[in-house]
């Protein structure tokens, strides 16, 4: 058994594709692609792939990850050309390797994650302004954000940690674009969109939040230690 | 991607229904030459993508050059309510282009609570409703499917109905566009040329007189060259016809979300009620080894999971072991999974289907349709209680301990009697899985009794049979309820109000038009969606036309009663069908016309199946 790493992207119109039927488009196309699948046991066999993060609809990536298994070691140019050809427009693989088929899993090693937001503001601001507003705002030491939860209900909880690092890229008139890193993963987990949200509520500055468009530039871990690297350099 | 149309993307729930782009959908170029044609499901993506129909049409004619089929389906309320609020026009799948850019757009007409989706998406494509509003600078509205063989409640809105198969006759139809449109669109012109294709339907171009009674007097062509009988298309043999085997794969999580097969048309059982069963005689067959074929070009240009065989009733199918073991053998070892729907339930068949399912064992079906052997008999379900009894004894046997039984209430003749025996064949059924030892059955018996309301169908022989009013329907849903009060059968049934207005367009006429605009300005749209369908908004329409729904839907009709699809030929004799129907009443049964031709009247002129 073989296990293949693979990092791809997912735009344009894939954005709108949900996580649950990514898995199905991913599933098909290497079944098309003839790639020799690994399938799980039991009544309801399905072909072994994980994903790193799930992305939210209407989120776009070029920092997306999965690994997935196979019987038979193929070489991996051929893996991704072939895959590559029966992919829909928007998600394409653009590296692949062979990974220690006993690695742990994606989802377990992945902290954090990259964003590019872009937001429309109602007033007009200049970069310094937009900066004071996010020097502000980071200098909380509790940003409190308040959790619905599918069962538990209500929960309040302190988001400040989750916020890695936030910069204003540009600013050019109503349109500002914010990088963000945020904790990602099972140990701490935070939406990009959320920070926006805090940021109206606690600096006062209207966005629309219809028009918010967010883009994940990659996945980080740190085995450990200080340093983010990207999935791909860890394994 | 259109950048209007990406931004509404951002705000309705599962936009992966309106984006296109999927595995082997069609990209092409549109120039001066170009017909583009719309195959407009009225339902949602899910439920539109999941009709073998659509694919077949849309691969067909994205075949031939010049020609550009695109997919329009009902969009969600959610995504009706920004595109009205934003003043955008609903969109094709493909190009997302306003659908009244397109030459020509083609409805299928599945059922017909279906009806006020089509009224909603020419609304909100900015088409006008009525053909007579309609000029050459508006699409083409045609309209097929099982529904156009009664075609008069939509003979206002639809310039043409397409009757029967129409892998042939849409060509025909745009072979005729061509010429016309070279020569400078019109339409009058347009309709005169091809109400002259056979199966082709001009409403248009009809009379259509009234007696005082309400019933129809006259029916005539408006010109002497006008056919005074339309009659169906079918295709004769199945092994050389159009199958796509680049069919689309969606995104979204649809329906029936799998590669299908269709083995044959038609069915020679007879069921009394079965409308399917009347107008797609004759039965004709696809050969297993072409089925097969089929099946692997299939999987291979989709990576499907699932193959599926598509028919009426599968059992009867000639080469059915053949191709069952054939689809296992290939493909069981490579975790695709194989289903075979509609199988009468006998021991070879509980064989197949245990080897299919393997280890988990999804629940069972079996449709006696009515609850004692007489009414079974008046309605020629060839079915008797020791069928049910022997399949249902191996079953539990075999380890089910999931079943479904189908009935419907309602059905002509029907007594309380009949509805007791649906309550004593549950019972029945548990007692059976009570008295097979311990070990032996599997843990959890559930057995679900689901009813339908009989709705009387044009071309069977019922056609002439009232149906049951709504608070009859009721009290008997209620009676049965009362009766299967057990912990461990549920019982389920349909809203009688939505099979109502069903009837009432089953057998509608011309006049139904009117009540149908009525109630689309009234907000009614996806009648068939229980929590959508407004019941009030319906009744306020039909009163307000002076139309009395019950005329249509509760009425005993004479024989001698000109009815709405009487211009209409399915193959299928009107003779046959009174015939039929007195043997109804006298509870005696038609065998299978594959042991002997029952003189149906489809083998005058149809010849291609069985017959």
């Amino acid at each position: 058994m073989y296990k293949i790493l693979a990092k791809f992207i997912k735009k344009d119109r894939m954005k709108f594709i949900s996580h649950l039927e990514l898995i199905n488009i991913i599933e098909r196309a290497l079944r098309r692609a003839n790639i020799p699948l690994k399938f799980s046991q039991g009544f309801n066999p399905h072909p072994k792939i994980s994903f790193a993060a799930p992305l939210a609809v209407g989120v776009s990536s070029e920092g997306e990850y999965l690994t997935v298994e196979v019987i038979e070691k193929i070489e991996i140019d051929n893996f991704k050309e072939r895959l590559n050809k029966e992919l829909p427009k928007g998600i394409k693989f653009i590296k692949c390797k062979y990974i220690d088929s006993k690695s742990k899993s994606l989802m377990s090693l992945v902290e954090d994650a990259t964003y590019i937001i872009k937001c429309i503001t109602q007033d007009s601001y200049n970069i310094n302004e937009v900066d004071e507003i996010l020097k502000k705002f980071l200098n909380n030491e509790e940003i409190l954000y308040k959790k619905v939860g599918k069962r538990k209900g209500e929960k309040i909880i302190n988001i400040r940690n989750n916020i890695r690092n936030m910069m204003v890229l540009s600013v050019i008139e109503n349109e500002v674009i914010f990088k963000v890193t945020v904790a990602t993963g099972s140990k701490g987990n935070l939406k990009p969109e959320i920070i926006i949200e805090k940021l109206m509520d606690l600096e006062g500055i209207s966005i629309d939040l219809e028009k918010l468009r967010v883009h994940r530039l990659e996945i980080f871990s740190s085995m450990g230690n200080k340093n983010l690297v990207p999935i791909d350099r860890i394994i | 991607m259109n950048e209007r149309i990406e931004e509404i993307l951002y705000k309705v729930e599962k936009p992966s229904r309106y984006i296109g782009g999927e595995i082997n959908s069609y990209e092409k170029e549109i120039n001066e030459n170009t017909i583009r044609y719309g195959f407009a499901f009225p339902d949602i993506y899910e439920v539109g993508m999941s009709h073998l129909g659509m694919h077949i049409i849309y691969n067909l004619l994205n075949e031939l050059d010049n020609v550009y089929c695109e997919r329009i389906f009902a969009p969600w309320v959610d995504m009706e309510n920004v595109l009205r609020k934003e003043d955008i026009s609903l969109f094709t799948i493909e190009t997302h282009s306003p659908i009244n850019e397109l030459d020509i757009i083609g409805f299928t007409l599945q059922y017909e609570l279906s009806y006020s989706n089509i009224l909603n998406i020419l609304n909100l494509g900015k088409i006008p409703l009525r053909s007579s509003e309609r000029d050459e600078t508006h699409p083409i509205i045609i309209a097929g499917g099982p529904c156009a063989y009664n075609p008069e409640p939509l003979a206002d809105i639809v310039d043409f109905f397409v009757l029967g198969e129409s892998e042939e006759v849409l060509i025909e139809v745009l072979d005729a566009y061509r010429k016309i449109k070279e020569k400078g669109l019109n339409k009058k012109r347009l309709l005169e040329e091809v109400c002259k294709i056979e199966g082709v339907y001009v409403p248009s171009l009809y009379e259509v007189q009234y007696n005082e009674d309400g019933t129809i007097k006259s029916f005539i062509p408006k010109k002497e060259d006008y056919p005074i009988k339309i009659k169906k298309r079918i295709i004769k043999d199945l092994n050389n016809v159009f199958y796509p085997e680049k069919v689309i794969v969606p995104f979204a999580d649809i329906v029936h979300n799998r590669a299908m097969i269709e083995i044959f048309r038609g069915c020679t059982r007879g069921c009394r009620f079965c409308q399917a069963g009347m107008i797609y005689r004759p039965v004709r067959e696809r050969k297993s080894e072409k089925a097969l074929e089929l099946a692997d070009k299939l999987l291979r240009n989709t990576g499907y999971e699932e193959i599926s065989i598509s028919s009426l009733s599968t059992s009867d199918y000639s080469q059915l072991n053949e191709l069952v073991r054939g689809l296992i053998d290939k493909y069981l070892n490579k975790k695709i999974g194989v289903s075979v729907p509609s199988l009468r339930l006998d021991s070879f068949s509980l064989k197949l289907i245990e080897e299919i399912q393997k280890v988990r064992k999804t629940g069972l079906t079996f449709a006696p349709e009515a609850g004692t052997q007489r009414l079974r008999d008046a309605i020629n379900k060839g079915v008797e209680e020791k069928d049910l009894i022997d399949a249902v004894t191996n079953a539990f046997g075999l380890g089910w301990n999931t079943v479904k039984l189908y009935f419907m209430l309602g059905l002509p003749t029907e007594t309380y009697a009949d509805i007791d025996g649906i309550a004593d064949l549950g019972k029945k059924v548990v007692d059976i899985y009570y008295n097979i030892p311990r070990e032996k059955r599997s843990k959890g018996l559930k057995v679900t009794i689901s009813t339908s309301s009989f709705v009387p169908k044009p071309f069977t022989p019922f056609q002439w049979e009232p149906q049951d009013r709504i608070n009859t329907l009721v009290e008997k849903q209620n009676y049965l309820k009362s009766k299967l009060k057990h912990k461990n059968i549920t019982y389920n049934y349909h809203d009688s109000k939505t099979s109502f207005l069903e009837a009432v367009f089953a057998r509608g006429d011309r006049k139904l038009g009117d009540v149908l605009i009525r109630a689309f300005e009234k907000g009614c749209k996806f009648d068939g969606w229980q929590e959508q369908f407004l019941y009030d908004k319906w009744m306020e329409s039909f009163e307000e036309c002076k139309i009395n729904p019950n005329f249509y839907a509760n009425r005993q009709r004479g024989y001698d009663e000109i009815l709405p699809w009487d211009h209409i030929d399915v193959g299928v004799s009107k003779k046959y069908l009174m015939k039929e129907n007195e043997k109804a009443k006298n509870e005696e049964l038609t065998k299978d016309c594959r042991l002997g031709c029952k003189g149906c009247g489809i083998n005058n002129g149809f010849i291609g199946g069985v017959c």
